[in-house]
Formats: structure tokens, C-alpha cells, sequence
């Protein structure tokens, strides 16, 4: 009756697979982050590279109540590409309401008596108001940055009117040079947000690593299985190809939603790029099979350390933010691109999506370190997990 | 042929097998019988390499489970306590999965299948997912995958528990025929009328250790007592064996 057959670790795989797809969890989590998360972060992108392009002075609108009584100061804030828009007189609850209606970046309310007080060379009142929680603060800058001008121009030419010049009033000159260009502020951020394209990966084969594992333990069904003719490193092996079979579709899914809607956004103004080709996304996608082999193991291999299901439940959940460090703390430190961050896992493979997509070259050494860290490592949590499942402690729970 | 010579087990400070030792032949059915806590869980366990002994010896047909656990476990069919059903595959396929494992083809499966199917009467089981089954459905599966692939030594622990009177009596000829076709089988049991109908032989363990083995007659004769389930309360030397 015994036949050379299907390897065990196939057997083990196919069944742990096929109940995986019947768990409506696992399959409404499967459907989330493939459709729905590229989705959120594809809106995120968009409202980012939105704020990232609207940093210049163009398309600054400022309400302004009183111009009238001072005409060269509206003409220098058109002069300066700022769409200056007469709301008619406002109360302060109706400046509040325009405020909040986020069309204008600010409203600038000059006092009644602006042109008298100009006309006696006092300060003139005028009062700028603002939601600093709008989101708009250098556009707001900019603005003020105008009114600052304008003031020094008047007071320049109030001194050249006493016969002093005006250069008393600029003991400095100060040139601004941005080297950063059009969107850089905002593209490291965005490459953290391609960064988290990666982090479902954590979470594809969750439920499905620690049911079968922790889980089988925990409804002793664990026993049966090991009383069979099968070795401990097959039944391993099938538990944890299962649950990266699971993050693998789960990720090539998902990128393939991304990329649709990454190539819609206009990334290119500011600086960032989506120069991606479908044989270019499927080699990103296979590149990170080894992050979906590793992520597999770890997740195992942490569930069956656990004494109950409960506690395998909590340590995934620490395994499923420690990739998020990285990719959040790069950023915030400002580090540039080394070699050792392509020997981090999640964090190699965003660090190649964003080379990838602003088609630079890379070397053999980010592909060898992107595919041979996280292989070497699933070797050693699959080892562990192996070791754990001969343990007669481990399988009978003594 | 199963035969086991002194062994030990500890776990911690709890000596749960303390020496037991026999012998159960082919074609033939071996009660095993003891108290809660004897060790008989523990034995089976041994016996199955799940569990690795600290001392004694070991042979299923040969094999030394600790040496060969593989070789040893194609040779057995184990039933505990623990069922290990899977509550989202159906009974059809939770047999394929087990005789996959066991090495069967698939015209084996297909086979052994129907023939465990009619013999327990799991027909209107057999396309449910075991989600929902009763105990006795549950304990009807668990026999099915049992015998599926038709192990030479079967070691059964109380495996008529929770079954009706209808499977009860298929069990028993099921078994009747397996000791019949050379199985040896161990079966765990406290149900004295089983051991009567079914058993050639009987080994009673208490504290880890064998305390005697033979036919039932032979118990009987050796304590002199005419009943079974006294004789065997006499060898333990406690009325628990009944109480459970």
C-alpha cells in the first residue's frame, strides 16, 4: 500500500492552505490589505504630494478686508502670484467660517483706521488670521514673508524721504539657496509610505502560522499528527510554506493594486517616481518572496515558543510592528541610503522599490543582501521551530 | 507483536511508569487495564515514540520506536483521547489527509475509505465539515482514521467512549475481524464486558508497574475470584478502577 508519493511537507502545505481559505479571518484580512490598504495609501500619497506642490506662492489665496485702503500693498501681493480675494466686511464668527472652509490660506483684516494711521507714519493695524491646524502654514509664511517686504519697502522709502538711506535698514544680505528641489521634503516621507506596502506582509499569514501551529497544539490535535510516520522537520516545513505561500499571493496581489494606483499619481512633481513596468514589478515582487519566506519561519517559529495561543497572539503582534521601526526611524533620522540597510528585512526591499521606481542603478550587492539575509534567517527559525516539534514537552505540553 | 520489557517514564517528580512489562501477540486483542493515573495514556505514548522512554526496551515487530520512530509509527494505529479533527475540512477529507501521510495512493484512499465509511457507518458524515460533530461522531472519525491504512498493531485507547449501541457493537466486530485477519491489538479500556467479548488476554498495570497478565480465566483463576471486574479491583487493590 505504500507508495512513493507526494513529498509530506506538499501534503501538510496543501491541507493547512485549503483551510486557511475556508476562515472567513483569514480570507477578509487576505481582501483588506490587498484592495483596501494600497487604496488608503494611495489616498495618503495623493493629499501629501497635494500639500507637497502647493508650497510655491501660486494658488495662495488670501482674503483681505479693507484693501481699499491700501492699493500698493494688494498690488505687491498680486505682483507676488497671491490671489487676493474682497470678502466684504466679516465679523470674527464669519472669518472663522471661511477659515474653516479651507479655500483661503488666511484672512487678512486691515483696521478702519489702516490709512489713517499710515498717513500719520504710525504702525498701521492690521491683523492676519489663520487654523494653523489647516495644514497651510507655509503658504502662510509666504504671506507674511510679502507683508514683511512690503513693510520694509515703505519704511526704506519713509528714510530716503528724511535723507537716510535705506540701506541702514539691511545690515545683511541674505541669499536663500534650495538645493532640495521641487518635492524632496516630502519624498522621503512618501518612501516610507512605499516602505509600508510591505508591512501586510506581516499580516497575510498571520492567523494561518499561528492556528496551525499554536493552535494545533492547544486542541492537542498536535499529538495525532506527530504519532504519524512523518518527521517533525515536514510537518514544520508544510505550517510554515503555507503561511508564506499565503503572504506571497498576498503581496504580489497587492503591489499589483499599488502599482495601478501609483502610476495614476502624479509623482513625478515632486520628485519621486513611478517609472515601474509590470517585468520590473514582478522582479520587485520576487525579490521579496525571501522577505515572504522569512516572515513565514518567524512567525512559526514565535508560536510555537509560546506556552498558549493567547501569548503566540501577543508575540506576532510584536513581531508585526518591528518592521515599522525602521521604516519610521529611517526618515526621522535623515540617514541616506547605505549598503547595511539593504541586510535589514522590509527595510532592504522598500530601500529597492524606491531605486527600482526612480529607475537608479543598483548593484549586485543590494539583490545578494535583499534575498540572502532573510533566507539565512528563515533557515534558522525554521531550524528552531523543528527543534521545538521533537520536543516531547513541546507536543504533549509537559 | 508488541513487546515491552521494564520501562520507566518520569515526569518531574512523578514516576509514571515505574516497570511495566509484556508481551500482546499477533491476532490477538490484549485488554489493558488499570486504574486513572496508572500509566496507561502514558504507555501508549511510550509505545508510539511521542514519548521517550528513560529506561527498559521496546519492539513493534521488531522496531525500536526510540530508534526508529517512523518505521515503528507505519506500523501502528493510535487512538487517545485527543481526536485531532479539523473543523474545517470534512471527514473524506480529513481521512486523505491522514493516508497521505501514511504513505497511501489515492485509489488506496478511495478504497479504505468506503470500506471505513460502511464499517462505522459515517455515511452521513462523510461530506460534513467536523465542525458541530458529536462526541460520538467525533470518536467514529478518529477510529476511521485509525484504521484507515490498515496498521498491523493497533493501540486504542477506551475507544467505544461516547459511541452509541449500534457503533459500539460495529466497533467490536470491526476489531473482531482485524484480530481475526493477525492484528495485534492493545486496547485501553474500563468496560469489563468489552474485555470479556473482545480480549484474549488482559495486562493490568497500577503505579506504573505490570502487576499481572493472562487470559481473563487465568486473572479469575489466579485471585480466585469468579468476576472479572472483582478480580481486577483485587489486583489493583483499590476500587477506583470502577469508580472511573
Amino acid at each position: 500500500m505504500r507508495v512513493k508519493n507526494l513529498p509530506l511537507w506538499i501534503v501538510v502545505m496543501t491541507k493547512e492552505f485549503t483551510e486557511a481559505l475556508r476562515d472567513k479571518r483569514t480570507l477578509g484580512m487576505l481582501l483588506m490589505l490587498t484592495l483596501v490598504y494600497p487604496a488608503v495609501i494611495g489616498l495618503i500619497l495623493h493629499n501629501m504630494i497635494d500639500r507637497g506642490t502647493r508650497t510655491g506662492k501660486a494658488g495662495i489665496a488670501l482674503a483681505v478686508i479693507g484693501g481699499a485702503q491700501a492699493p500698493t500693498l494688494l498690488a505687491q501681493l498680486r505682483e507676488k502670484s497671491v490671489k487676493v480675494v474682497d470678502p466684504g466686511p466679516l465679523d470674527e464668527a464669519d472669518i472663522q467660517a471661511l477659515l474653516r472652509e479651507k479655500k483661503v490660506v488666511g484672512v487678512l483684516r486691515l483696521d478702519p483706521e489702516f490709512g489713517h494711521y499710515y498717513a500719520e507714519v504710525r504702525p498701521a493695524p492690521l491683523a492676519l488670521w489663520f487654523d494653523s491646524s489647516a495644514g497651510s502654514r507655509e503658504q502662510r509664511l509666504e504671506v507674511e514673508s510679502i507683508l514683511r517686504d512690503y513693510a520694509n519697502g515703505v519704511a526704506g522709502a519713509r528714510l530716503e524721504a528724511h535723507g537716510v538711506s535705506p540701506a541702514v535698514l539691511s545690515p545683511l544680505r541674505l541669499e536663500r539657496y534650495d538645493t532640495a528641489g521641487g518635492g524632496a521634503g516630502s519624498s522621503g516621507r512618501i518612501g516610507t509610505m512605499l516602505g509600508m506596502f510591505f508591512v501586510p506582509v506581516f499580516l497575510f499569514g498571520l492567523s494561518m502560522a499561528i492556528d496551525s501551529t499554536a493552535g494545533e497544539r492547544e486542541r492537542r490535535s498536535l499529538e495525532v499528527l506527530m504519532a504519524q510516520p512523518m518527521r517533525a522537520r515536514e510537518l514544520v516545513v508544510g505550517k510554515w510554506l503555507a503561511a508564506s505561500a499565503l503572504a506571497a499571493i498576498g503581496l504580489a496581489l497587492e503591489l499589483s493594486v499599488a502599482h495601478a494606483i501609483l502610476s495614476a499619481l502624479p509623482l513625478e512633481e515632486i520628485g519621486l517616481s513611478w517609472r515601474l513596468g509590470l517585468p520590473m514589478l514582478a522582479v520587485v515582487i520576487a525579490a521579496a518572496l525571501p522577505l515572504c519566506l522569512f516572515v513565514g519561519a518567524l512567525q512559526v517559529a514565535m508560536a510555537m515558543n509560546s506556552k498558549t495561543f493567547k501569548e503566540a497572539q501577543a508575540s506576532a503582534t510584536l513581531v508585526t510592528v518591528l518592521p515599522m521601526v525602521p521604516l519610521l526611524a529611517i526618515p526621522m533620522l535623515d540617514l541616506s541610503t547605505q549598503p547595511w540597510m539593504y541586510a535589514v528585512p522590509v527595510l532592504s526591499n522598500q530601500t529597492m522599490l524606491q531605486s527600482v521606481a526612480s529607475h537608479q542603478a543598483l548593484g549586485a550587492l543590494p539583490w545578494v543582501l535583499t534575498c540572502a539575509v532573510p533566507l539565512l534567517l528563515a533557515w534558522a527559525a525554521v531550524a528552531f521551530a523543528a527543534r521545538r516539534m521533537r520536543s516531547e514537552q513541546y507536543v504533549m505540553g509537559i | 507483536m508488541i513487546e515491552v520489557t521494564n520501562i520507566h517514564k518520569r515526569f518531574g517528580a512523578v514516576q509514571a511508569l515505574a516497570g511495566v512489562g509484556f508481551a500482546a501477540a499477533d491476532g490477538k486483542a490484549t485488554a489493558l487495564l488499570g486504574p486513572n493515573g496508572a500509566g496507561k495514556t502514558t504507555l501508549m505514548r511510550t509505545l508510539v515514540g511521542l514519548l521517550a522512554r528513560d529506561r527498559g526496551t521496546v519492539s513493534i515487530d521488531g522496531i525500536d520506536p526510540a530508534v526508529d520512530p517512523l518505521g515503528a509509527r507505519r506500523n501502528i494505529g493510535l487512538l487517545t483521547d485527543q481526536f485531532g479533527l479539523y473543523e474545517r475540512l470534512s471527514t473524506r477529507e480529513y481521512l486523505r489527509y491522514f493516508g497521505r501521510i501514511n504513505g497511501m495512493d489515492q485509489a488506496a484512499i478511495v478504497r479504505r475509505t468506503g470500506e471505513v465509511t460502511e464499517l462505522l457507518g459515517l455515511e452521513d458524515i462523510l461530506d460534513r465539515p467536523c465542525r458541530g460533530f458529536s462526541q460520538g461522531q467525533r470518536i467514529k472519525v478518529a477510529l476511521a482514521r485509525t484504521l484507515l491504512h490498515r496498521p498491523r498493531n493497533l493501540l486504542l485507547d477506551e475507544p467505544t467512549r461516547g459511541l452509541d449501541v449500534m457503533s459500539t457493537r460495529a466497533l467490536r466486530r470491526a476489531l473482531a475481524a482485524l484480530r481475526a485477519e493477525g492484528c495485534c491489538i492493545i486496547l485501553a479500556t474500563h468496560v469489563m464486558q468489552e474485555v470479556t467479548q473482545l480480549c484474549d488476554d488482559v495486562i493490568v498495570i497500577a503505579k506504573g508497574q505490570t502487576v499481572a497478565q493472562g487470559s481473563p480465566q487465568e486473572l479469575c483463576r489466579q485471585t480466585g475470584i469468579a468476576s472479572l471486574e472483582d478480580a481486577f479491583v483485587h489486583l489493583v487493590g483499590t476500587e477506583e478502577g470502577i469508580a472511573a
